[in-house]
């Protein structure tokens, strides 16, 4: 009998990630890691020469003269846009992916890591379904003791915006977890949406974050290291 | 930015709450505490918010709607007086874009002297060096509303008719400049310079640095005060261009009203004139275009609670405009909300609801699950890439992520932050191989003997067609199903235990076999060497068994390792010869 390999602990997090918010109606979809500047940013109400485009340390590509600026997508956002002008409103999905930051790597910081991001629009989306779908995944994901606690925060292309922090009840702690908000009015008619028929909320939380919380990885540059010692340094189980 | 609790204080009649209080106050209703002391405050002000809060007294408004205690007084909505025009000093402004409104204040005869206690405690407190009364004053007045403002020594500026004539205008190609710390600039063209435009000479950078030509001394009798607003985009340009990101770029790239300049004149000009005496000749003011009043923004009750989701009554709404002293009509069940000018973020529904919803305080809101939708959700092509590593997994593969970054490639960066791999694989070959020249070696840590690695990666590659997903395996894998949706696929599930660390250090393999009795059970065989060898040892495998005239061979493979170091082979022998003369000990015969 062939010995069986093992996922990746990305891929592990991801599927159940998929699979909690599969079950409360979200598709999975991808985009493109190399965006353009119109996605990536001005869709999302970042304009260039604005200061908070200091929130994200950018790759940017070698383009022509005359050619579209293109950067590595530095979230996962732009699937937003993309989606929405693709398929309209209502809709749920979840998309994880790898993101892109120029900035030092060090035990929390790496130039490349996954995020997933998550798009629930409709007539009568609310900050409290935002609430509620966060609550219930960080139960099914951490645990039944997680509770969810949001604090005021700014990204451009969410109106309110929030901090999403996430309750220990083991190490008695909060920790921050994620961003989110409700979708901007801007970013929804950017996408052509309908922004006073529709209203949703967004979120976007790390992927390496969240395995390292629930598995006590203390650095994140040992995932995407392509040591397989990292695959074997967890006991697992299929369920 | 840092506030000082007893700065803050000043804002405020009764005795604020400790530290402890004020920082859970801001952190649920407003912004981050990035550091707190018993008397300051390091407060991680929000970009939308950095017009109007990087000062004290933003920090006390905010303070004084989460508390629900009115400010003493609020130095913004004070009346800012009118000056006389002074016949000497001119001002022009090149570019009304760039710069939309230069004040220039001419004041006679101060003394400069170092700055009373007060005044150097309180700049202290915040971080900042006291320099001397003319310089505190101008940094005292932009900590304290957000004004930033800048004293030129005027007996350093030429007159012509007796009148001194400033000129806000872009730099000329190479053009060079001095600023206070004594750094000399070449200013890229079209950074914005206030000069003076008698000789043309720089005598700042506009909106980032004063320049050394017109310091303020100890020997400064006669100034010009600057309080002007120059564009965020240009301020924001110069600063990146020139690497020089100062308090004042700070605070210009996030736009504030034009309208602040004339209340940090009237402070600062109050302020110096109490610490330096002096007589006010006049103020010039180059205002080309007034900014449009605030347009009212409107929310209905229902729309609030639409967005936010909770039943806010209209009574709990209009008591959050109040606190925030703004000025609102109700009609019918509508609030409309006419934001004062410092507050530049308010222009849309949102916004307003944004902030009834972060001072009634996020944990007012319920939270509750969207309702279930019929049918099931598109994950078809998620499952389908899924189904594959499934199949992977199941003939023996392990799942490698590598980096995108490689030595060369088709798309390629212009920033990259390891300069050796500018550009994007093209493939997933070369990691492959670097990972497979790993696993082969760490293959005795985490493989049984026998057992050699197959590894695969699935990852986007970049090439000239564009990106595209790419499957790599590092030996042939029979039966791979295709890349395709796969909508009825439900991919494996996985519990991992706690992370278990590995060791970067090198690692030592021995094998040991021997005879035993028929009948001796390995799993205790296994168990009994675990324990002779000690915590070194991370790994133990049996290979071989084989039985030969009653007796049975086993052999087993030991991995050795530390956390802390490199193991040595003669500390390794030692645990052997331990392992072995137990094992005799035992009564088994080491082959």
């Amino acid at each position: 009998m062939t010995q069986e390999g093992r996922l990746h602990p990305i891929t592990i997090a991801i599927r159940e990630m998929a699979d909690i918010f599969g079950r409360m109606g979200f598709g999975v979809v991808q985009g493109p890691e190399q965006e353009t500047e119109h996605y990536n940013f001005d869709a999302l109400n970042i304009p260039a020469d604005h200061p908070s485009r200091d929130m994200w340390d950018t790759f940017w590509v070698k383009t022509k003269p005359g050619e579209e600026r293109k950067v590595l997508r530095t979230h996962t956002s732009p699937m937003q846009i993309r989606w929405l002008e693709a398929r309209g409103a209502p809709t749920r999905i979840i998309v994880p992916g790898k993101v892109f930051r120029n900035e030092a790597t060090d035990a929390t910081h790496e130039a490349q890591f996954y995020q997933l991001e998550g798009l629930a629009v409709d007539t009568n989306v609310t900050l409290a379904h935002l609430k509620g779908t966060l609550e219930r995944f960080c139960k099914e994901y951490f645990g039944s003791d997680a509770k969810v606690r949001l604090r005021p925060s700014y990204f451009p292309f969410t109106e309110p915006s929030v901090e999403v922090d996430v309750w220990f009840a083991a190490q008695g702690k909060w920790l921050e977890v994620m961003g989110a908000g409700m979708v901007h009015p801007k970013v929804l008619e950017n996408a052509g949406v309908d922004a006073k028929k529709y209203q949703g909320f967004a979120f976007g939380l790390g992927v390496e974050r969240f395995a390292m919380i629930k598995y006590g990885i203390p650095d994140v540059r040992l995932f995407h290291s392509g040591d397989i010692r990292f695959n074997y340094a967890f006991d697992k189980k299929k369920v | 930015m840092k506030v000082s609790l007893k700065w803050l204080q000043e804002y405020f009649d009764a005795p604020l709450p400790d530290a402890t209080t004020l920082s859970d106050a801001l952190t649920f209703h407003a912004f981050e505490i990035e550091e707190a002391t018993r008397t300051m405050l390091d407060v991680k002000v929000l970009p939308n918010r950095s017009a109007d809060c990087l000062c004290h007294r933003g920090i006390a408004s905010e303070l004084s709607a989460i508390l629900d205690r009115p400010l003493k007084s609020d130095p913004l909505r004070e009346d800012v007086g009118t000056y006389d025009v002074p016949t000497s000093l001119t001002v022009e402004i090149e570019d009304e874009k760039k710069c939309l409104r230069y004040m220039g204040a001419v004041i006679r005869d101060v003394k400069v002297r170092p700055s009373p206690p007060w005044l150097r405690e309180a700049l202290e407190a915040v971080g900042q060096r006291s320099i001397n009364n003319i310089v505190d004053a101008t940094n005292y007045v932009m900590l304290n509303i957000g004004q930033p403002l800048h004293a030129f020594d005027a007996g350093k500026l030429p007159q012509k008719d007796g009148a001194y004539a400033i000129m806000v205008r872009g730099a000329r190609e190479d053009e060079q400049m001095t600023t206070l710390s004594n750094e000399e600039f070449t200013m890229p063209e079209g950074v914005l310079l206030i000069t003076d435009a008698h000789t043309g000479a720089g005598i700042g950078i506009a909106g980032i640095k004063g320049g050394k030509a017109a310091e303020v001394t100890v020997a400064t009798t006669d100034l010009i005060i600057e309080s002007a607003n120059f564009d965020g985009t240009s301020v924001r340009r110069a600063t990146q261009a020139l690497k020089l990101f100062t308090d004042a770029s700070v605070r210009f790239q996030n736009r504030p009203s034009p309208e602040l300049c004339a209340y940090g004149m009237r402070d600062v000009i109050a302020l110096i004139k109490e610490l330096a005496g002096g007589e006010l000749v006049g103020v010039a003011d180059a205002y080309p275009t007034h900014p449009k009043e605030s347009a009212p923004v409107s929310a209905s009750l229902a729309k609030v609670n639409s967005v936010l989701g909770p039943s806010f009554s209209k009574e709990e709404v209009e008591d959050v405009l109040k606190r925030l002293s703004l000025s609102y009509m109700i009609v019918n069940d509508t609030f409309t909300v006419t934001p004062p000018f410092e507050r530049t973020d308010i222009s849309i529904p949102e916004d307003l609801i944004e902030e009834v919803g972060r001072i009634i305080g996020y944990d007012k809101i319920p939270a509750t699950e969207l309702p279930p939708l019929s049918g099931t959700p598109d994950q078809a092509r998620y499952r389908g890439i899924e189904k594959v590593k499934d199949h992977l997994v199941e003939q023996g593969f392990t799942e490698i992520s590598t980096q995108s970054f490689a030595k060369k490639g088709d798309v390629v960066l212009a920033n990259p932050l390891d300069k050796a791999k500018p550009a994007l694989r093209t493939n997933l070959d070369e990691n492959m191989k670097e990972a497979m020249v790993r696993a082969k070696y760490v293959a005795p840590v985490v493989l049984p003997p026998g057992v050699k690695p197959k590894l695969f990666e699935i990852g986007t590659v970049f090439t000239k067609d564009g990106e595209h997903m790419e499957i790599k395996t590092s030996e042939p894998a029979p039966d791979l199903p295709e890349l395709k949706d796969a909508p009825d696929y439900s991919p494996a599930q996985y519990e991992l235990g706690a992370y278990k660390p590995f060791s970067v250090y090198p690692f030592i393999v021995r094998d040991i076999a021997f005879w035993v009795p028929a009948g001796t059970d390995v799993g205790r065989t296994m168990s009994y060497i675990r324990e002779q060898a000690g915590e070194l040892l991370v790994r133990v495998d049996q290979f071989d068994r084989f039985e030969k005239g009653g007796k049975v061979s086993l052999a087993f493979r030991l991995v050795f390792e530390s956390m802390e170091r490199t193991l040595t082979d003669s500390e390794v022998n030692g645990i052997m010869e331990r392992v072995s003369e137990a094992l005799k000990k035992a009564g088994f015969e080491v082959r």
